[in-house]
C-alpha cells in the first residue's frame, strides 16, 4: 500500500497575547495529536464542525503552516522543511470567493498561475483552454473575474487548482457557493481525478457528497479524531452518514 | 526565474493601473505636488525649479506609488486570499515579489514625466539638465535603489498583518529624511545621520547634482559608490530576511487573515 499522506500525532497551537499592560498568553490547540494516512489514488474526507481543525490540517499539509509538533508528510517529504519538493506536485482549493485576481480575466489568472507553477510556455495555452472548458468558463474566459458570479469565481478557483495537473489536490469546502449544477460538475471532476490516479483530500459539510465520493474519512472534533473508516463503516446501522455524524459529535460534546 | 519575474511584472502593471488609488498616486499626486512645491519655492530665490520642484514632486509621487503599491500589495494579496497561493507556488516567493516591485517601479517613473509636463504647462518651467548622461546614470542607480529598498519593506510587511499602518508610517518620514524636496543639509545633525544611512538620500543628491551640472566627477563617483554599496547591503539584508520569513510566516501564521 502506497501512502501519499502520513500524519502522526500532529499538533498545531496558536498563541496570542491579550491585555495592554499585563499581557496574558492564550494558547489555542487547533489540532491536537491527530494521525491518519491517505493512500495514493483515493478520495479522502476530513469532516468536522466549524473550528474542528480541518482547515488548519489542510494548511499544514499544503506547506502553508508549520506544525507545532508531530509528523506531517506529503509524498514522503516533510511539509515544513522539504516544502520545495512537494509544491509542484500538489495544489489546493479553498472554498469561497477568495484566491483569484479579480482585476484579471480567467485566462490571465490561469496564465499567471501557470507561470508560477513553472509550466512550459508551449503547454500553457492548450492546458488553459482544456481546463476552462472543463469548468465551463470558456465563454467568459477573457472577461475580468470581478464581473463573475460567486459560482463562476469558485469555478475559476477550481481551474486554478488543476493548472499544474497535481498528484494530490486538497479541497477545503470546495462546494461552498456553488449552485447544484456547479457542485455536480465539481463532483464529476473529482471522480475523473480519481480515475486518473490522483489523490484528493476533501473537507466538506455536505455529508451526502462524502458518502458519494470518499473512500475513507476521518471525523475531527476540537482538534482530535473521533471516528475513522469508510463512509459505510462510520454510517453503521444509521440510515444516513449524517445521522451517524451528528450522534458522534453529540456523544463527544456531552 | 526571469520568466516568473517578467510574468509577475506584467500582471502587476495591469492590476495596479486598474486600481483608482494607484492611478491617483501615479497621475494626480505629481500634479498636485508640483503645484504645491512651485508655490513654496517661488519666493525662495531658488531659480532651478527642476532640482527641487520637478524632481521633488516626481520623486514624492514615485515613493507614494512604491509605498501604496509595492508595500500595500502584500496586504491586498493577503486579504484577497492570493498571498498563500503565491507563497506556496513552486516559483520562489522573492522572485514573485521582485517582479511586482519592478512592475510598480517602472510604472511609477511616469510620475517624473507628469511632474515635468505639469511644471512646463502651468509655470513654463523648462527642462534644465546640465549633465544628461550623469542624470541617466543617477536615475538608473536610483531605480535599483528604490527596487531594493521596496523589496526589504515588502519582506518585512509579509510578517505582519498591520501592513496598512506601517506603509502610512513610512511614506512621509522617508520624503523628509531623504531630502526629496529640500537639501538634507538643512536637517539637524542627528537626523542627518539617519538620512545618510538611507540609500534614496544619495540617489536624490546624485540626480540633483546632474541637474545642476556635475563639476566634480570625483564627488559624483564617490556618492554613486556609496549608493551602490548601500544598495548591495540592503540587497544582502533582503535575501537574509526572505530566508528567515519563509519559515517565520508559517510559524506565526501571517499569510492569511485570521
Amino acid at each position: 500500500m502506497e501512502y501519499v499522506i502520513c500524519v502522526e500525532n500532529l499538533k498545531r497551537e496558536f498563541a496570542s497575547k491579550k491585555g495592554l499592560i499585563k499581557k496574558e498568553n492564550k494558547v489555542v490547540k487547533a489540532v491536537d495529536g491527530i494521525s491518519f494516512e491517505v493512500e495514493k489514488g483515493e478520495i479522502f474526507g476530513l469532516l468536522g464542525q466549524n473550528g474542528a481543525g480541518k482547515t488548519t490540517t489542510i494548511k499544514m499539509l499544503t506547506t502553508l503552516l508549520a506544525p507545532t509538533s508531530g509528523k506531517c508528510e506529503v509524498l514522503g517529504y516533510k511539509t515544513f522543511g522539504d516544502e520545495k519538493k512537494i509544491r509542484s506536485e500538489i495544489n489546493f482549493i479553498f472554498g469561497g470567493e477568495m484566491g483569484v485576481y479579480r482585476r484579471l480575466s480567467a485566462r490571465d489568472n490561469l496564465r499567471y498561475f501557470s507561470n508560477l507553477y513553472l509550466i512550459p510556455k508551449k503547454e500553457q495555452d492548450e492546458r488553459i483552454d482544456q481546463i476552462l472548458k472543463l469548468v465551463d468558463l470558456a465563454d467568459r474566459a477573457d472577461d475580468l473575474a470581478e464581473t463573475y458570479s460567486k459560482g463562476m469565481i469558485q469555478r475559476l478557483q477550481i481551474a486554478r487548482g488543476l493548472i499544474n495537473d497535481p498528484e494530490i489536490l486538497f479541497m477545503d469546502e470546495p462546494t461552498v457557493g456553488l449552485d447544484p449544477v456547479g457542485a455536480r460538475m465539481l463532483r464529476d471532476i473529482i471522480r475523473k481525478l480519481k480515475e486518473a490516479g490522483k489523490t484528493v483530500l476533501l473537507t466538506t459539510h455536505n455529508l451526502a457528497e462524502v458518502e458519494e465520493l470518499c473512500d475513507h474519512l476521518v471525523i475531527i472534533n476540537k482538534g482530535k479524531i473521533i471516528a475513522r473508516g469508510t463512509p459505510q463503516s462510520i454510517k453503521g446501522a444509521h440510515a444516513t452518514l449524517e445521522d451517524s455524524y451528528v450522534e458522534l459529535v453529540k456523544e463527544v460534546s456531552a | 526565474m526571469i520568466k516568473v519575474i517578467i510574468g509577475t511584472m506584467l500582471v502587476q502593471m495591469k492590476q495596479s493601473f486598474a486600481r483608482p488609488m494607484f492611478r491617483f498616486c501615479l497621475i494626480a499626486n505629481p500634479i498636485l505636488n508640483t503645484i504645491l512645491l512651485y508655490e513654496m519655492y517661488k519666493e525662495s530665490g531658488e531659480t532651478n525649479y527642476m532640482a527641487y520642484v520637478v524632481l521633488g514632486a516626481g520623486l514624492m509621487g514615485l515613493w507614494s506609488c512604491i509605498c501604496f503599491s509595492s508595500a500595500g500589495d502584500i496586504n491586498r494579496e493577503r486579504y484577497s486570499g492570493t498571498l498563500a497561493l503565491i507563497f506556496a507556488a513552486p516559483a520562489r516567493f522573492p522572485s514573485i515579489i521582485l517582479g511586482k516591485i519592478i512592475g510598480n517601479t517602472i510604472m511609477s517613473l511616469l510620475t517624473m514625466v507628469i511632474s515635468l509636463i505639469t511644471a512646463k504647462a502651468l509655470f513654463g518651467i523648462s527642462l534644465k539638465l546640465e549633465s544628461p548622461i550623469y542624470f541617466f546614470v543617477a536615475l538608473i542607480a536610483a531605480i535599483i535603489a528604490f527596487i531594493v529598498i521596496s523589496s526589504v519593506i515588502a519582506c518585512i510587511l509579509t510578517l505582519s498583518r498591520k501592513t496598512e499602518l506601517y506603509m502610512n508610517c513610512i511614506e512621509i518620514p522617508i520624503i523628509l529624511l531623504c531630502g526629496f524636496v529640500f537639501p538634507v543639509s538643512v536637517l539637524p545633525y542627528g537626523v542627518r545621520v539617519i538620512s545618510y544611512a538611507l540609500s534614496p538620500t544619495y540617489a536624490i543628491e546624485l540626480m540633483r547634482m546632474a541637474v545642476w551640472g556635475v563639476t566634480d566627477k570625483a564627488v559624483f563617483i564617490e556618492k554613486l559608490g556609496i549608493l551602490l554599496g548601500l544598495t548591495v547591503v540592503y540587497a544582502i539584508f533582503s535575501v537574509i530576511l526572505y530566508r528567515r520569513i519563509d519559515k517565520r510566516v508559517r510559524i506565526a501564521a501571517t499569510l492569511e487573515v485570521a
